[in-house]
């Protein structure tokens, strides 16, 4: 089922049995990682996925407001005993994740496809 | 241009035009584009702890950015009027799960050097990076 999101930077979003699949597009830093924070939270609020995918294909940076953003999310998807699988991962936003030493803690994936099977 | 002075504000709107300004810098002297980038990424985090932390928040105070280049080797420093506290003396690397911190591990992990001077009015930040081909990341 097709969502209507209402901030550009989340232009498009779905679920499909029991995941959330949410495209994220832009660069992300501390100017608008509060408006993703908020997209990702009313969606998780009123879905409650076992299973978030954030297609980050279309996000060519982020800092690490937004990696607290997507860590405050994992935290908030375990309560419900899912997880978040980040696919599309762009070499800026790749680096930035090992830096943050999380790379092993999301489930990455390459594209949505996978990131249903994992 | 081997000189960029940037006068500019503690406003987060601010951070995506400075950082690509400084990118533009680097990638003219020479830099790759994961440098360039990784450079870029440092600006971000530094200006975003001043808004957060020096300016307490507040997103109307001045900043100024000064990068140039010296002997191969990128000179960036940040100046601002804040409340003048070294954000490196309380730090510790973070729990990946723990919100806070990564900011400065990625100072720390990019840069060559990293030296907060305090100012009798707030706060200058120096940091180096030198131009080489094949850089391995640093342990914070």
């Amino acid at each position: 089922m097709d969502l209507t999101t209402g901030s550009d930077l989340v232009p498009k979003a779905r679920t499909t049995g029991d995941a959330l699949v949410m495209a994220v597009r832009g660069e992300i830093d501390l100017h608008n990682s509060p408006e993703l924070r908020t997209q990702i939270f009313d969606f998780l609020g009123k879905y409650s996925p076992k299973r978030l995918i954030l297609n980050l294909s279309q996000v060519p940076y982020m800092d690490s407001s937004a990696i607290a953003v997507l860590v405050e999310s994992l935290r908030r998807v375990r309560t419900f005993g899912g997880k978040i699988c980040l696919t599309g991962l762009q070499p800026r936003v790749q680096g930035l994740l090992e830096i943050a030493r999380l790379g092993t803690i999301f489930t990455i994936a390459k594209d949505e496809e996978e990131a249903m099977t994992k | 241009m081997r000189h960029l002075r940037l006068q500019t504000t503690s406003d987060p709107a601010l951070l995506a035009p400075v950082r690509r300004a400084l990118e533009g810098f680097c990638a003219s002297a020479g830099f790759d584009d994961r440098g360039v980038g990784e450079i870029g990424l440092c600006l971000n985090e530094a200006m975003a702890n001043i808004t957060r932390h020096a300016y307490a928040g507040a997103i109307d105070r001045p900043v100024v950015l000064e990068a140039q280049f010296i002997d191969d080797e990128l000179l960036l420093t940040l100046r601002d009027w804040g409340n003048g506290r070294d954000p490196s003396l309380n730090f510790k690397p973070a729990d990946p799960l723990t919100p806070g911190g990564l900011g400065l591990v990625c100072l720390r992990k990019l840069m060559d050097d990293v030296t907060f001077v305090p100012q009798p009015d707030g706060m200058l930040l120096v940091m180096k990076r030198k131009r080489t081909e094949h850089r391995t990341t640093k342990e914070a």
